[in-house]
C-alpha cells in the first residue's frame, strides 16, 4: 500500500484532492487550520456561487460531507503542519496535535486571504458603517437578512460597487487582477435589484473582467435584465455628509467629475495571498512567485508542482482563482502526487 | 469639436469681476476669475426609462459604451458634435441639463442604419436618437420637426380615409408648418408634369380631390388604429410624467404614426 498524502487546507481545493484521490483508493490526510471543513466559501459565509447559482452551504457542504465521511481521509481539523521534511515518496511531516506522519506526498490548497479595505483608508471602510466588503454582503445574503445598511438597518435606494479594491493598485502593492471580483459583483448587482427593485445600484469600473462565459451571464445580464448602471471611473475618495456616503471620482467617459451621494458603497475586495504564506514557504521549504503566492513549476507537464519536487499546489494559493479551477487543479494535482506514491510503495520507502 | 478635445472650461462657467472685495480685501482685477464647478452631484435615474418608453429607444440599456455608433456615424463624419454614443451615456445616466445643450443637434440623424449593424450590444442607437429626438419635442425643449408635422398630417389623412391623397398632404403639411402654398419650385414642379400628364390621370385626381374618396368599410379599422394610437400615447404620457402630450391633436391622430419598422418614408423630408 501507497503512503498517504498530505493535504493542506480544506476548502474546495483541499476538499477536491481528498476526494479524488478516495475514488482511486489512496489514502490522504488533510489538515485544515480552522475548526470547520468548507475553506472561504463556508467559512466567510458566501451566498449563491458563480456560475452555478447554488448556495455555498449546499454546494460545499456537499463536498465536506463526502470528505468526513471517507474511511480513506483522515481529517485534522484546528491544526497545522509545524515540520516537514524528506524526500518524494518518503516525506515526514508533524502536525501540531502532535501526530508524526509519514507521507509520500503533500498538496497545498491554502488558498487566499480576502483584501482587507482599511488598507484603502480613502474609500471609508471601517470609517463608515455603510462602507462594506463584497465578502458582507455574501454574508447578509447568507443569512437571510438580506442587503441592508449596517447603521440603521434601512433598506439601500442606492448602491454603488467600486471594482479592484485591493487589485490592481501599485500604491498598495497589489498588482494583480483578482479575477473573480468584476463577476461577483455582477452578481451581487443583480441580486440586490431582485431582492430591492427600488434600489438603483452602479458599478464603478476600470474594466470590466468577467472573462469568459461570464460575459453574457454575468455583465450583460446585469445591465439588460437587471438595469445595473456602469460607470467608467476609480473612486477618489469615500466621505459623507452626515447623512449619506458620498463618493467622489471622474466620469471618464464624458470627462466630469462626479460627487454623488449613496446609501452604501460595496469594495469589491480582491484576493490576496494567503498571510499564511511566508510561514508556509519556510516549513515546505517551496519558492513563493513575486506576488506572494506559491510559485507554479511546470505549467504544461506534471500540472501543479511547487519548486520542490513532491510538493505540489492547486487554487488560490497560486493566485486569484475561481472556485471551479480550483477543484479542477486540485484533481490534476491531485493525479500527479498519486502517480508519484504509487510508484513508491510503502514498504520501499520505509 | 471631439469630446477628447473639449475644454473641460465652459465660457458660461467663468465668472470674473471688474470690482471684487472679498472680507474688505479689494481683489479686483483679473486674476479674481473664479471658474464654476462642473461637477455632476446627482443623476436623474427616470430618465433612461423615459427613453426606453419610447419607439426606438428600448434597447439603451445595453449599451457598453465601445463608441462603435459614433465611429460609424454618417453625421459625425460631417459633425464631429454628434456622438451617440456620448448621448446614450448622458441618458443613461441621467445627465439631463447635459443632454439638452446638444438639442440642436440631436435630432440630424439621418436614419441611415450604419450603427445598427456597428452596434455589437444590439442597441439600435438610431432607434435611440429617433427616441431622443422625440422625447426633446414631446418634453417641449424643441419644437416640433417639420417631418413630425408631415407624420401627423399623413397620419390624420389615413385614419379618417383609409386613404392617401398626395395633393391634400403636401397642402395640409404646408399649412402646418406654415409654408405658402405657392412656393417656385412648387409650381413649377406642377407646371412640368402638367406639359405632359395624360388627360384621364388628371381627370381622376381632380375627381379624388373633390369628391375625398374613402376605403369601404374604413371605420372598423380607423376605431382599431384609433384605440391602438390613443394607449401607445397614453403610455408615452404615463413614461414621460405628462399630463398631456406637449400635441393634443384631434382625436385618433398620432403624434407619432403607427408603422413598420424600416419605413422612413416620412422622414425623408428632413
Amino acid at each position: 500500500m501507497s503512503q498517504p498524502i498530505l493535504i493542506v487546507g480544506g476548502g474546495p481545493a483541499g476538499l477536491a484532492a481528498a476526494h479524488a484521490l478516495a475514488t482511486v483508493g489512496q489514502r490522504s490526510v488533510l489538515v485544515e487550520k480552522e475548526q470547520r471543513l468548507g475553506g472561504a466559501p463556508i467559512l466567510s459565509g458566501y451566498a449563491k456561487l458563480v456560475p452555478s447559482g447554488e448556495w455555498a452551504k449546499d454546494a460545499i457542504g456537499g463536498m465536506v460531507g463526502r470528505v468526513e465521511s471517507s474511511s480513506l481521509v483522515a481529517v485534522h481539523k484546528g491544526c497545522t503542519v509545524q515540520e516537514f521534511g524528506g524526500e518524494p515518496g518518503a516525506f515526514k511531516a508533524r502536525l501540531s496535535d502532535g501526530a508524526p506522519l509519514d507521507i509520500g506526498a503533500a498538496i497545498l490548497c491554502t488558498g487566499f486571504t480576502h483584501f482587507d479595505s482599511v488598507n484603502k483608508p480613502e474609500w471609508g471602510f471601517g470609517t463608515f458603517p455603510d462602507v462594506v466588503t463584497t465578502t458582507q454582503v455574501e454574508q447578509m445574503i447568507s443569512s437571510g437578512k438580506g442587503v441592508r445598511c449596517p447603521s440603521d438597518g434601512r433598506k439601500p435606494q442606492r448602491v454603488a460597487i467600486l471594482l479592484c479594491v485591493g487589485s490592481r493598485d501599485r500604491q498598495i502593492g497589489r498588482e494583480w487582477c483578482s479575477k473573480i471580483c468584476c463577476t461577483v459583483s455582477c452578481n451581487i448587482a443583480m441580486e440586490i435589484r431582485e431582492a430591492l427593485p427600488d434600489c438603483h445600484v452602479y458599478i464603478y469600473y476600470m474594466d470590466i473582467r468577467t472573462f469568459g462565459l461570464y460575459e453574457t451571464s454575468y455583465y450583460w445580464r446585469s445591465q439588460e435584465e437587471f438595469k445595473v448602471k456602469y460607470i467608467k471611473a476609480r473612486i477618489a475618495e469615500v466621505t459623507s455628509d452626515g447623512k449619506k456616503l458620498i463618493i467622489k471620482g471622474e466620469d471618464t467617459l464624458v470627462k466630469r467629475p462626479i460627487t454623488i451621494p449613496f446609501d452604501m458603497v460595496i469594495h469589491a475586495i480582491g484576493m490576496d495571498p494567503n498571510v499564511d504564506n511566508g510561514a508556509l514557504a519556510r516549513t515546505f521549504g517551496f519558492a513563493l512567485e513575486r506576488h506572494g503566492f506559491i510559485g507554479k513549476g511546470n505549467s504544461y507537464g506534471a500540472l501543479g508542482e511547487t519548486s520542490r519536487p513532491g510538493l505540489f499546489v492547486a487554487g488560490a494559493a497560486t493566485g486569484p482563482e475561481t472556485i471551479d479551477d480550483s477543484i479542477a487543479q486540485a484533481k490534476a494535482a491531485a493525479m500527479t502526487a498519486f502517480a508519484l506514491v504509487s510508484r513508491v510503495p510503502a514498504a520501499a520507502a520505509a | 469639436m471631439p469630446i477628447h478635445e473639449q475644454s473641460l472650461i465652459r465660457p458660461e462657467n467663468i465668472k470674473s469681476h471688474e470690482k471684487l472685495v472679498l472680507d474688505g480685501v479689494d481683489v479686483s482685477g483679473h486674476w479674481s476669475t473664479f471658474i464654476a464647478p462642473r461637477v455632476v452631484t446627482d443623476y436623474n435615474e427616470r430618465l433612461e426609462e423615459e427613453i426606453a418608453a419610447l419607439p426606438g429607444g428600448e434597447h439603451i440599456h445595453r449599451c457598453w459604451q465601445c463608441g462603435s455608433c459614433t465611429n460609424s456615424c454618417t453625421v459625425n463624419a460631417v459633425n464631429p458634435d454628434f456622438n451617440p454614443r456620448y448621448w446614450i451615456y448622458l441618458v443613461r445616466m441621467g445627465m439631463e441639463s447635459e443632454l439638452l445643450r446638444d438639442k440642436e443637434i440631436i435630432w440630424q440623424c439621418v436614419s441611415c442604419h450604419k450603427c445598427t449593424y456597428a452596434c455589437p450590444r444590439d442597441v439600435v442607437p438610431e432607434g435611440v436618437m429617433k427616441a431622443t429626438a422625440h422625447w426633446l419635442e414631446l418634453k417641449g425643449h424643441t419644437p416640433k420637426s417639420k417631418s413630425m408635422h408631415f407624420d401627423e398630417e399623413f397620419s390624420e389623412q389615413v385614419f379618417a380615409t383609409g386613404k392617401i391623397e398626395e395633393g391634400r398632404i403636401i397642402r395640409g403639411f404646408f399649412a402646418r408648418t406654415g409654408q405658402p402654398l405657392f412656393q417656385e419650385w412648387l409650381v413649377e414642379m406642377a407646371r412640368r408634369i402638367a406639359r405632359k400628364f395624360p388627360i384621364k390621370l388628371g381627370l381622376l385626381m381632380g375627381i379624388a380631390a373633390l369628391i375625398r374618396p374613402r376605403t369601404r368599410g374604413w371605420a372598423k379599422a380607423r376605431d382599431a388604429i384609433s384605440e391602438y394610437v390613443e394607449e401607445q400615447q397614453a403610455k408615452q404620457r404615463d413614461a414621460l410624467g405628462l399630463v398631456e402630450l406637449a400635441s393634443s391633436e384631434l382625436p385618433g391622430a398620432a403624434t407619432k404614426r403607427p408603422r413598420d419598422r424600416g419605413d422612413h418614408g416620412a422622414d425623408d423630408v428632413r
